[in-house]
C-alpha cells in the first residue's frame, strides 16, 4: 500500500502494482446514498467494490478496468472525492428543495404527456389493484389504522384501538402532522 | 468600504467583518463584477447592479426607506418587508411556460450518409455507399405519426443526417404525409433542414421553397478555415469538368442563391436569410474577427458562437481540435465586442448566446433554446428519431448510441406510443438532472434564473446526468458569458443597450408555419 501524492493518507492508499486505489469515508459525512450515487458513476472505467472499513466507515476500492499509473489513480480517486461531496451537498439540495423540484418536474412531466387518450384509457385495466403498495401508502388513515378485525367503514374505522391493535409509531406521528 | 481580493476568485465578494441581517432581503443570490460592482438577482429572476458599498448596506439591513437605493430594491422586490409574492409567481410562472406542453423540436435523421467529411464529426456520419443507413418511408410515417401527438401546439419537424438531402425522396415524403395528417390535427407546423448544401440543385430548391422549408447550414468561417475542417470530395462528371472540392464555395454559392430566391417571394430579406452555424475549433480562436465578416458578407442576421461538443468526433482528434474553455471566452469577448461595434455603424447581426440570455434577463421571458433552460429540454422538448426508427430525448444521445452508449434511448417508432416516450423514466430522471434547483453550485448561482446545462453533456463528460458544475465547461462557457453580458449590463452604455434590447426581439417567421396560408 502506498501514499497518493497530496491526499491524506489515512484515508487514502494506493496499490500501484496492482492497479487499485483504495478510499475510506466517514459515513457521518458521507451518508450512504451519496456514496451509492458517487461510486456508481465509475463502473464504466471502473470495478468498484464497497465494504465496511470499521462501524461507521466505509471503504471504496477502485479498480480501473485498463492499466493506469499512479497519476491515473491520483485522477480517479480525486474524481471521486469530488463527486462524493457532489452526491453528499445535492441530496441535501433535494431534500431542502423538494416541494420546488416536485412541482416542476410533475408540471414539466404532466404538460408534455398530456392527458391520456380514450385507447389508453381502454387499455387500462381497472380491475386489478392499482399498484403494488407494500406501506399502505395508498390507503386512507382510517383504512390504514383501522383496528384489527373491526367492521369496515367509517364509522368503525374511527372506533379507538382498545384490544392493543396496531400502535403509530413516532414517523407516522410526524407524517401526520406535517401534513395536516 | 473594501475591494473585492484579487485572491478571491471570480465572482466572489469579500463579506468579512460585514454583519448581514437575514430580515431585511428577500431571497437573492449575488456575484461580484469587475469595478467594485455586485449583480443581485432573486428567485423570479430580476436584476439589479449595486456598487459595492450599496451591496453591504443591503446585506446587513442598513438601507434608510427614504432613499433611492431602498427604492430600486423594493422595486426590484428584493425587500423581505415589501416581497410580493403574486409578483414573484407570475414572474416564474412566465418564464416556465415552456412547461405547459411537450416536444416541439423533432429531429429526423432521415440518413446517416454525408457526402462531407468533417474533422468534429465521426459518431454521426456514414460513407456515400452505406445506404442501409437511409430512412424508410414507413419509418419516417410512425416518427411523423408520434411528432404530431405532441401536446405542443408547435411542432417543427428538421431533417438532418448525416447529409438530408441524400435521402430527399424521404424528406419530401415526410412534408407530404405531415402536411396531409395535419390538416386534421391544425398544429403550427414547419419544416427545417439542416445542410450543407453541396448537393442542392435548382430543382430541390424549388421544391423547398415552394413547401417552405427553412434552410440551415453551417459555415466555419472563412473558406481556408472552412475547407481545411470540412472535406468535399472533387468529383469528375460524365462530360469531364471537375466539381466540388471546396465545401465552403458550395455553401457560399446557395447561400446567396437562397436569399436571393427569398427577396424573389417577396419577402422581407431582414426576416429570411439562409442561417448558418458556426462550430469553434481550436483553429478559429484567432480569427474571431474574419469570422464575423465572413458572417456579414454573406448577409447572415445571426451568428452561434458554438463552443465545440465533446459529442461528434472521435477521441483521436479530440485534443487537436478542443481548448480551454478560458481561450474560448476571450474568443468570445473579442467577436462579440466586434459585433457589437458594427451594430453601433449600423450593420444588423446578433450572437445566438448572447440573444438567448439577454432575452431571460432583459424580457423576463425565456426562448425556450433546449440545452439552455431549467428543466433542460431533453424529451420534454425534443426528441431525436434515428434513421432505424429508434427514438432519443436529444441528438447528443442519438449520437453517444452510433459510439455504444445507449442510455439515451427511448424506444423505437414502431411501438411507441407518445405518453409512453415522453413519460420514459429516462426522460423524468433527465428532468430532475436538468432542473437547476436540484444542482449543487446552480442553487447558490445568481446566473441560476437564465441558465441550463444539458444532462447529456455532463454524462458524456463527467459519466453522471446530474454533473459537477465547478468541472463543467458547459458552466464554464455559460458562466463566462454571462459575466460578459452583465458586465456591459452594468456599464449601461445607451448604444449597446439598444442594441442588446434589438437583439431580443423575437420577430415570428410566419411564412414559414405550414397552416398559415401564403
Ligand atoms: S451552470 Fe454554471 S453558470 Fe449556470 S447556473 Fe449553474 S453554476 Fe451558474
Amino acid at each position: 500500500m502506498g501514499e497518493v501524492a497530496g491526499m491524506p493518507d489515512a484515508q487514502v492508499e494506493a496499490e500501484v502494482a496492482e492497479g487499485r486505489v483504495t478510499l475510506v469515508v466517514d459515513e457521518s459525512v458521507y451518508p450512504l446514498d451519496a456514496v451509492y450515487g458517487a461510486t456508481y458513476t465509475f463502473i464504466d472505467r471502473c470495478y468498484v467494490l464497497l465494504d465496511r472499513a470499521a462501524p461507521t466507515r466505509l471503504r471504496i476500492s477502485l479498480t480501473p478496468k485498463h492499466d493506469a499509473d499512479a497519476d491515473a489513480l491520483r485522477a480517479y480517486v480525486g474524481e471521486l472525492q469530488n463527486e462524493l461531496l457532489s452526491c453528499a451537498w445535492r441530496s441535501q439540495i433535494v431534500r431542502e428543495n423538494r416541494a420546488v423540484i416536485e412541482a416542476v418536474t410533475l408540471r414539466a412531466v404532466s404538460g408534455a404527456m398530456g392527458p391520456p387518450s380514450l385507447d389508453e384509457l381502454e387499455d387500462f385495466d381497472f380491475s386489478e389493484e392499482p399498484f403494488e403498495d407494500p406501506l399502505g401508502i395508498g390507503l386512507s388513515w382510517e383504512e390504514k389504522y383501522k383496528k384489527k378485525g373491526a367492521a369496515d367503514g367509517p364509522s368503525a374505522a374511527a372506533a379507538p384501538a382498545a384490544d392493543g391493535g396496531e400502535e403509530r409509531d413516532a414517523d407516522d406521528n410526524r407524517d401526520e402532522t406535517e401534513s395536516a | 468600504m473594501t475591494a473585492p481580493s484579487s485572491t478571491l476568485p471570480a465572482g466572489a465578494f469579500p463579506l468579512g467583518g460585514l454583519t448581514t441581517d437575514a430580515s431585511f432581503p428577500a431571497f437573492f443570490r449575488y456575484r461580484a463584477l469587475p469595478g467594485d460592482r455586485v449583480l443581485l438577482t432573486n428567485l423570479e429572476g430580476n436584476f439589479l447592479v449595486l456598487a459595492a458599498d450599496e451591496f453591504r448596506a443591503f446585506a446587513s439591513g442598513q438601507v434608510d426607506p427614504g432613499s433611492e437605493l431602498y427604492a430600486r430594491l423594493r422595486d426590484g422586490n428584493f425587500l423581505r418587508a415589501h416581497f410580493d409574492t403574486e409578483r414573484a409567481a407570475e414572474g416564474l410562472r412566465r418564464r416556465k411556460r415552456f412547461l405547459g406542453y411537450g416536444p416541439n423540436l423533432h429531429m429526423l435523421v432521415v440518413t446517416l450518409r454525408c457526402n462531407e467529411t468533417c474533422v468534429y464529426c465521426h459518431a454521426s456520419r456514414a460513407p456515400m455507399e452505406a445506404t442501409h443507413t437511409d430512412m424508410s418511408r414507413e419509418t419516417a410515417e410512425r416518427c411523423v405519426d408520434l411528432a404530431l401527438s405532441s401536446t405542443s401546439p408547435g411542432i417543427t419537424l428538421e431533417f438532418q443526417g448525416g447529409e438530408p438531402l441524400v435521402n430527399f425522396d424521404v424528406v419530401k415524403h415526410v412534408i407530404e404525409y405531415a402536411r396531409e395528417k395535419n390538416a386534421t390535427i391544425g398544429k403550427a407546423l414547419e419544416f427545417t433542414m439542416v445542410s450543407n448544401l453541396a448537393m442542392m440543385d435548382e430543382e430541390k430548391l424549388a421544391y423547398l421553397m415552394a413547401q417552405r422549408v427553412q434552410i440551415c447550414t453551417s459555415i466555419d468561417g472563412p473558406q481556408g478555415l472552412h475547407d481545411k475542417q470540412r472535406k468535399l470530395p472533387a468529383l469528375k462528371l460524365a462530360s469531364g469538368e471537375k466539381t466540388g472540392g471546396s465545401a465552403w464555395e458550395a455553401a457560399v454559392h446557395w447561400i446567396r442563391r437562397i436569399n436571393e430566391a427569398y427577396e424573389q417571394q417577396g419577402l422581407d430579406p431582414t426576416l429570411y436569410r439562409v442561417e448558418a452555424l458556426l462550430t469553434t475549433t481550436r483553429d478559429t480562436l484567432p480569427l474571431w474577427k474574419e469570422v464575423v465578416d465572413q458572417y456579414v458578407d454573406l448577409g447572415c442576421r445571426a451568428l452561434f458562437l458554438r463552443p465545440i461538443d465533446p459529442f461528434g468526433f472521435a477521441e483521436r482528434t479530440g485534443p487537436r481540435l478542443e481548448y480551454p474553455r478560458a481561450e474560448y471566452l476571450e474568443f468570445y469577448r473579442r467577436a462579440v465586442d466586434y459585433m457589437i461595434e458594427l451594430n453601433l455603424q449600423g450593420v444588423q447581426v446578433l450572437e445566438r448566446y448572447a440573444a438567448i440570455f439577454l432575452t431571460k434577463i432583459l424580457r423576463g421571458e425565456d426562448p425556450n433554446f433546449l440545452d439552455i433552460r431549467s428543466p433542460s429540454g431533453a424529451g420534454i422538448g425534443a426528441l431525436a428519431y434515428n434513421y432505424d426508427g429508434g427514438i432519443f430525448t436529444c441528438d447528443e444521445g442519438r449520437m453517444l448510441h452510433e459510439t455504444g452508449d445507449d442510455t439515451f434511448l427511448l424506444g423505437h417508432v414502431s411501438d411507441a406510443t407518445y405518453r409512453g416516450v415522453v413519460g420514459h423514466e429516462t426522460v423524468r430522471a433527465l428532468v430532475l438532472a436538468g432542473n437547476l434547483d436540484a444542482r449543487p453550485d446552480c442553487v447558490n448561482c445568481a446566473y441560476q434564473p437564465y441558465c441550463g446545462v444539458a444532462p447529456s453533456h455532463s454524462h458524456k463528460t463527467q459519466g453522471t446526468i446530474f454533473g459537477r458544475m465547478r468541472e463543467s465547461s458547459v458552466c464554464a462557457v455559460h458562466k463566462g458569458i454571462q459575466d460578459y453580458l452583465f458586465e456591459k449590463i452594468a456599464d449601461a452604455d445607451p448604444g449597446v443597450m439598444e442594441v442588446f434590447e434589438r437583439w431580443t426581439t423575437i420577430r415570428p417567421r410566419e411564412h414559414f408555419i405550414q397552416s398559415v396560408d401564403p
